[in-house]
C-alpha cells in the first residue's frame, strides 16, 4: 500500500512539474513576444496586425495634429531610409490608392515627427483631444538653452520631446528651436525623477540620446502608404545629418567661473577686436560652407569657446582646422574672391600644410590641416626663417555642433582632451605671451625641410 | 542501480515459487517506479533550469533598461519638486499680529509674513490676505493714512478684495490722521469695533473674515498728543474653511484654469476674480492686415509691481495685431506675483536675479532682456521694447506695422518711439503725423537688431557704472547723429506714479497731461517723407508756407497764436550754437511743456501744436532752418530766473524717468 501511495505522489509531483513548465515556457515566450513584438512580428514575416497597428497610430496622429493646424514633419530615419530608396517614385506620383503599405508599415517601436517651436501655440486642447483618442502621451521639458548664456535669468521651462503611446506603437514627436547662427536645435531627452522610465523603450528613440543641430529643411508634401505627410525634401542628405548632428552647449557655467576669476578685458581695442573676429569668422564660415568643406575651430578660437564661450580679445587672430582629406584646391581663391587674399602658405598637401589669411586690419585667419595617423591627429607648422618643421600631436576627436558668436560651426566633442593637449593641464589660466613654437604643450620638432622645397613649402605674400 | 541485488532482509525460508512470483512482478513494479522517479527528477531539473534561466533573463533585461535610461536618459540634476508653499492641511491657523511706533509684524503659524522696522517708512495700516482655505498670503499693502487720499486707496483696495478672505491689519508709527469716515465704515463693517474711534498715535491691530467673523482685535490708545499708544499684540486663531468653498465656479475651460490658479494665489486685481462676471482674460482683437510687425518680438521690462503689469498687459493684449506668442515679459527679481500676472494672461516670463544697485540694475536688466530677446527669436531683425507702466495704444502695432520699413532702410534712424516727449494735452493734435527727432524718448520703442548686436550690446555700461541705460544710449558716442521716428499724438501712456525715478507730484507735473492716442486704425500720413532727405524737403515746404508770427508779443501769452484752426505758424528763437537751449528752456517752461532737458529737437526745430494750428520754432542762427527767417524779425530771446531754489535738483532725477 505504502508503495501505491508513493507511486501516486510521484505521477502527482510530475503532472505538477510539467504543468508548472508549461506555464513557464508560455510565460516565457509571453515576456519575449511582449519586449520584442516587432521582432516576433518580422520573424513571423507577413503582414500581420502588429504592422497595421503602427499604420493605424500613425494615421491617428496625423489626423490629431493636423485637427489643431499644427505643422509637423517626418524625421524617422528607418522610414525616411526606405522612402529615400523610392524618392523619385514618391515624388512624381500624384497621390493615388497604393497597394501595399510599404513604409508605415515597416517593424519599428516609434514613428518620429519633428515640429518647428514656434509654428505652433503650446495649446492644451491637443493634448485633451489625444487623450479621447486614446492615445497615452509623455512631455518632456528641460532649460532653455538660449538662456543659458545669459547671466542669471531664468525662464520657464520648454518643452522638448512628446511621445504619444497608442496599443504597442509610439510617435515620438521632437521640438525644434531657431537658434542664433540660423539653425535649428533639438534637446537632449532627460527623464525626471518622478517619470515612468517604463513608458516606452527610450533607449530605442532615434533622437534624444544627445542634443542635435540641424540645417533649417525644406519639406515636401508626400502621399505615402495613403498618408500625407511632410518630409525633408532631400530624405539621404537629411539622414547625412542625423548621423552627424550631435550637438554641444557651451559651457556657460564655467564661463561665468572663469570671468569671475579673470574678468573680462572690457576695453575699446577688445571690442573692437571681438567684432573683427567674429565678422571674419562668419566670412569664413560662409566661404568654406560654400566649398563644403568641414572645418572646425582649433587652437586659440576653440580654446575661447571652451573656456569663455567668447573670442579671447588678447588672442589676435582666429584659428581653424580642417582635415586634410577634405582639403581642395578652390580654399585660396575663394577666400580671394571674399576679401580675404593669402599671408602665407607653409608646407604641402602631402606635409604639414597651414594657410594664413589676411583679415580686416591685421585680423589674421589661419587654417591648419590635420593629417590622422593610426592612434593620433596631427598638423604642421613651420618656421619661415629657418625652415624648421613642428608637429602638434592631439588624440583621436570626432566632430560636433556648437553655437559660437551667432554661429552654427563644429568643434571636437572631445574637446577637453584637445584642449589639454594643445594647452596642457593649466589652459584654465588665461596666458598673454604665447609663442607658436614652443608654448603648445603638444609641440614636437620636426627637423626641417629641405632647401630645394622652400620656394614650394614656405611662401610669404 | 540497474542491477537487481537481492535483499538481505528478505526471508529466504518461504516457498520459492512464490517468492520468485513476487520477486519478479515486484522487480518490475520497482523499475516502472524507478523509470517515473528519474523521469520525475529530470522534469524538476529542467522546471528549475527554465526558471532560474527565466528569472535571469527578466531581471539581466530589466536591469540593462534601468541602466541604460539612467546612464543616458536621466536628469542629471535631482529635480525634487520643491512646492512653493509648504503643504499644510492643518485646520486652525496661529495668528500673532505686533503694532507699535516703530516696528510691525505678523506671523501665521510661526511664520513671519510681514515684518518692518525700518525707520521713516512704512507708516499707516498695514493690510494683509489671507487666503480662507490655504492660509496663504494673497496680497500685502500698506496705506500711509497719515497723509491724504491714501485711505480712500485703502478702500478701494478693500472693496476689490473677495468676500471669505482672512484680513489682518496693523498700525505703524501713525495711520489715523488722514482716515476719513468712509474708510472707518468699512473698517467698521469688517467688524472691528475700534475703528470708527482711532485716533492719533493709537495702536491697533485686527484679523477678521470678510463679511464673516472677527478673530481678534486689539487697541492701544495714546495717552498724549506727543506719545504714541503702547505696542499691541494679538495671538489669536483663525479657521480655515476647504478649497471649494474658497474658490469660484466657473466653468472648466482652459483660460479658467489659469484664472482660478491666479485667483487662488493673490487678491487686489477686482474684477477678474469675480465669481459672477469675471472680466475677459482674453482679448482677441483684431488682427490688422499687412501686419508687418507679427512676427517682431515684444519685451516687457518689467519689476515687481504686479498691478502695474497687470493693467499694462491688458492694454498690450488689447491693441490690435498683437501677436501674443512674441511676447516675452522680462522681471528684475524672484517675484512671484508679477510672473502670476504673466501666468494668468498665458504669456511667457523670464526672472532676472538682480545685478548691481538702483540705475545700473535697471541697467543690466535692461541689457539681459535685450538679449535674451534675441536670442529667444534669433530670426527676428528688431524687438519692440516696452516698460511695466506704460498703458498701449489701441493702434500701437499698426503704427509701427505702418513705420517699420523706415527703420529697415534708413540708416540715418536709431529707434521708432511711441512717445512724443513734447505731446501734451495741449500740443499735439494730429495722430497721423510723425516727426523726426535727435532725441531717443524710449516708453515703447523699436530696437534694431544689429544696433544691438554690433554696438549697443558689446560696450553696454558694466554693472559697477551707475548709469542709466537710457541716458547712455543718448550719448553722442552710441547715437551718432542718428534720428528717431515719432509720432505727433503718443501710442503709449506711461502711468506709473511710484517707480525709482518717479513721484506722485513728479508725475502730475509732466506725464498726467499726455496726449494718447485712442483712435484705432489711423492711417499715417506720408510716411515716406520721413526719410532723411525727404524730411529736409518737407521741412523747407512747411516752412515755406508757415506764416511768421507777430515776434514783439509775448510768445508765453495764448495770444501770442491767432485764434484759427489749421495753419502752420512759425517763430524764431535766439540760439547761439547747437548746444544753446536757454531761450527754448525757457520757452517750453512757460508752455507747460517737457523742460527738463532737452527733447524733441530736429536741426535746431521743435514741432508742435498750439490751438490746433501747427506750430514751428526755430533756433537762430544755430539751425539750418534760420534762413527762412525774413530779415525783419528779431528771434526772441527769454531770460532764465535767476536761480530758483531747488530747481535745480529736480531735472537730474527727472530726466532719468523719463525713459
Amino acid at each position: 500500500m505504502q508503495k501505491i501511495n508513493r507511486n501516486v505522489v510521484l505521477a502527482l509531483l510530475s503532472l505538477t512539474s510539467l504543468i508548472f513548465l508549461l506555464f513557464q515556457l508560455c510565460y516565457y515566450k509571453f515576456y519575449l513576444s511582449q519586449k520584442n513584438g516587432a521582432t516576433f512580428s518580422k520573424v513571423r514575416g507577413s503582414q500581420s496586425g502588429q504592422d497595421s497597428i503602427r499604420w493605424h497610430v500613425v494615421r491617428k496622429f496625423l489626423g490629431l495634429i493636423s485637427s489643431h493646424n499644427i505643422p509637423v514633419y517626418l524625421i524617422d530615419p528607418l522610414i525616411l531610409g526606405l522612402v529615400d530608396k523610392d524618392i523619385e517614385q514618391i515624388r512624381n506620383s500624384p497621390g493615388g490608392p497604393s497597394p501595399e503599405c510599404k513604409y508605415f508599415c515597416a517593424p519599428r517601436d516609434f514613428t518620429t515627427f519633428a515640429l518647428l517651436d514656434k509654428t505652433w501655440k503650446h495649446e492644451v486642447g491637443l493634448f485633451r483631444t489625444a487623450e479621447k483618442m486614446g492615445f497615452q502621451w509623455l512631455k518632456i521639458i528641460n532649460k532653455d538653452p538660449r538662456l543659458d548664456g545669459m547671466d542669471d535669468l531664468s525662464g520657464m521651462e520648454i518643452p522638448l520631446h512628446y511621445i504619444f503611446k497608442l496599443a504597442s506603437h509610439a510617435i515620438h514627436l521632437v521640438v525644434f528651436y531657431e537658434r542664433s547662427g540660423n539653425f535649428l536645435w533639438h534637446g537632449p531627452l532627460r527623464l525626471k525623477q518622478h517619470m515612468d522610465r517604463k513608458f516606452v523603450p527610450f533607449q530605442k528613440l532615434h533622437f534624444g540620446r544627445y542634443p542635435g543641430a540641424y540645417e533649417k529643411p525644406e519639406l515636401l508634401l508626400v502621399s505615402i502608404d495613403d498618408l500625407k505627410v511632410q518630409i525633408p525634401k532631400n530624405p539621404s542628405s537629411f539622414l547625412e545629418e542625423v548621423s552627424n548632428s550631435r550637438f554641444l552647449e557651451c559651457r556657460y557655467r564655467e564661463a561665468r567661473a572663469f570671468f569671475q576669476l579673470y574678468p573680462d578685458d572690457a576695453s575699446l581695442d577688445s571690442v573692437e577686436f571681438r567684432k573683427k573676429a567674429k565678422s571674419l569668422l562668419h566670412l569664413a564660415a560662409l566661404t568654406l560652407n560654400n566649398l563644403g568643406v568641414k572645418f572646425w575651430l582649433s587652437s586659440g578660437t576653440c580654446l575661447g569657446w571652451y573656456r569663455q564661450c567668447n573670442v579671447i580679445p588678447h588672442s589676435k587672430d582666429v584659428d581653424l582646422g580642417i582635415f586634410i582629406r577634405d582639403y581642395k584646391a578652390d580654399i585660396i581663391p575663394a577666400f580671394k574672391n571674399a576679401g580675404l587674399p593669402l599671408k602665407h602658405k607653409f608646407g604641402k598637401v602631402e606635409d604639414s600644410l597651414e594657410l594664413s589669411f589676411q583679415g580686416e586690419d591685421d585680423v589674421k585667419l589661419d587654417i591648419f590641416f590635420f593629417y590622422e595617423e593610426d592612434d593620433h591627429i596631427w598638423n604642421g607648422g613651420t618656421q619661415a626663417k629657418s625652415g624648421k618643421k613642428f608637429k602638434y600631436l592631439f588624440p583621436k576627436f570626432t566632430l560636433c555642433w556648437t553655437e559660437f558668436v551667432e554661429l552654427k560651426v563644429h568643434v571636437p566633442c572631445e574637446t577637453l582632451q584637445y584642449v589639454e593637449a594643445n594647452y596642457g593641464p593649466e589652459w584654465k589660466v588665461p596666458v598673454k605671451v604665447w609663442d607658436w613654437k614652443s608654448s603648445p604643450f603638444n609641440v614636437q620638432d620636426n627637423g626641417v625641410w629641405p632647401i630645394d622645397e622652400w620656394d614650394n613649402v614656405i611662401q610669404i605674400y | 542501480m540497474d542491477e537487481w541485488k537481492p535483499n538481505p532482509a528478505v526471508k529466504p525460508h518461504k516457498k520459492r515459487s512464490w517468492y520468485l512470483a513476487w520477486k519478479y512482478k515486484l522487480m518490475n513494479q520497482r523499475a516502472l517506479r524507478k523509470l517515473c522517479q528519474t523521469g520525475a527528477v529530470l522534469f524538476l531539473l529542467v522546471t528549475v533550469i527554465v526558471n532560474i534561466k527565466l528569472i535571469l533573463d527578466t531581471r539581466r533585461a530589466a536591469y540593462e533598461e534601468e541602466e541604460e535610461s539612467a546612464q543616458d536618459y536621466d536628469d542629471e540634476m535631482l529635480n525634487v519638486e520643491v512646492p512653493r508653499h509648504p503643504v499644510n492641511n492643518k485646520k486652525v491657523l496661529d495668528v500673532e499680529v505686533y503694532s507699535s511706533r516703530s516696528k510691525v509684524y505678523v506671523a501665521v503659524d510661526g511664520t513671519t509674513v510681514l515684518e518692518d522696522e525700518a525707520r521713516e517708512q512704512g507708516r499707516g495700516i498695514h493690510v494683509i490676505v489671507l487666503n480662507q482655505a490655504t492660509g496663504h498670503v494673497m496680497a500685502k499693502r500698506v496705506f500711509d493714512t497719515y497723509s491724504p487720499h491714501e485711505d480712500e486707496a485703502m478702500v478701494l483696495f478693500l472693496n476689490m478684495v473677495a468676500r471669505g478672505r482672512i484680513l489682518i491689519f496693523t498700525i505703524k508709527d501713525e495711520g489715523s490722521f488722514h482716515l476719513k469716515e468712509t474708510a472707518k465704515n468699512v473698517l467698521k463693517s469688517l467688524g472691528s469695533q475700534v475703528a470708527p474711534f482711532l485716533s492719533w498715535r493709537d495702536m491697533w491691530t485686527f484679523v477678521g473674515k470678510k463679511g464673516g467673523e472677527v478673530y481678534g482685535e486689539k487697541h492701544a490708545k495714546s495717552p498724549a498728543l506727543s506719545t504714541w499708544g503702547d505696542p499691541v499684540l494679538l495671538k489669536t486663531e483663525v479657521h480655515l474653511t476647504s478649497v471649494e468653498d474658497a474658490e469660484c465656479h466657473w466653468p472648466d475651460t482652459e483660460l479658467n484654469r489659469r484664472r482660478k490658479r491666479f485667483c487662488s494665489k493673490v487678491e487686489g486685481y477686482g474684477s477678474v476674480c469675480s465669481c459672477k462676471d469675471p472680466t475677459p482674460i482674453e482679448f482677441n482683437p483684431d488682427p490688422l492686415r499687412d501686419n508687418k510687425v507679427f512676427d517682431v518680438p515684444v519685451a516687457v521690462i518689467a519689476g515687481n509691481r504686479p498691478n502695474y503689469l497687470y493693467r499694462m498687459l491688458r492694454s498690450l493684449l488689447s491693441a490690435q495685431g498683437v501677436n501674443p506668442q512674441m511676447i516675452t515679459v522680462f522681471i528684475d527679481g524672484y517675484y512671484e506675483e508679477p510672473m502670476d500676472v504673466v501666468e494668468l494672461f498665458g504669456l511667457s516670463g523670464i526672472q532676472h536675479t538682480p545685478i548691481s544697485i538702483k540705475n545700473a540694475r535697471v541697467s543690466q536688466h535692461y541689457k539681459a532682456s535685450l538679449t535674451a530677446t534675441f536670442n529667444l527669436f534669433p530670426d527676428a531683425k528688431f524687438a519692440v521694447v516696452l516698460e511695466e507702466d506704460l498703458d498701449i495704444s489701441v493702434d500701437f502695432f499698426s503704427f509701427l506695422s505702418q513705420s517699420i520699413h523706415l527703420l529697415e532702410e534708413d540708416e540715418s534712424l536709431y529707434c521708432i518711439s511711441a512717445w512724443n516727449d513734447q505731446g501734451y494735452e495741449h500740443t499735439a493734435e494730429d495722430p497721423s503725423l510723425l516727426y523726426r527727432v535727435e532725441t531717443m524718448p524710449g516708453l515703447g520703442w523699436v530696437l534694431r537688431k544689429s544696433l544691438y548686436k554690433d554696438e549697443l550690446e558689446p560696450k553696454w555700461p558694466t554693472p559697477e557704472k551707475l548709469w542709466d541705460w537710457d541716458m547712455w544710449m543718448r550719448m553722442p558716442e552710441q547715437r551718432k547723429g542718428r534720428e528717431c521716428i515719432i509720432p505727433d499724438i503718443s501710442r503709449s501712456y506711461h502711468f506709473g506714479i511710484v517707480g525709482l525715478n518717479m513721484n506722485g507730484y513728479f508725475h502730475e507735473a509732466y506725464f498726467k497731461k499726455h496726449k494718447f492716442n485712442t483712435v484705432p486704425n489711423v492711417q499715417l500720413k506720408n510716411v515716406e517723407s520721413l526719410r532723411k532727405d525727404n524730411y529736409e524737403t518737407e521741412i523747407h515746404r512747411l516752412l515755406g508756407e508757415a506764416e511768421v508770427l507777430d515776434h514783439s508779443k509775448n510768445p508765453c501769452e495764448d495770444s501770442f497764436v491767432p485764434d484759427t484752426e489749421g495753419r502752420v505758424y512759425v517763430m524764431f528763437i535766439r540760439m547761439e550754437q547747437e548746444a544753446d537751449f536757454t531761450t527754448w528752456t525757457q520757452l517750453a517752461k512757460c508752455l507747460h511743456i517737457w523742460d527738463l532737458d532737452v527733447r524733441g529737437n530736429h536741426k535746431g526745430l521743435w514741432r508742435l501744436f498750439r490751438k490746433k494750428n501747427h506750430f514751428l520754432v526755430v533756433g537762430v542762427p544755430a539751425s539750418p532752418y534760420s534762413s527762412k527767417k525774413p530779415s525783419s524779425v528779431t528771434p526772441i530771446y527769454m531770460e532764465p530766473p535767476a536761480k530758483e531754489e531747488g530747481a535745480v535738483a529736480v531735472p537730474a532725477v527727472a530726466a532719468a524717468e523719463q525713459t
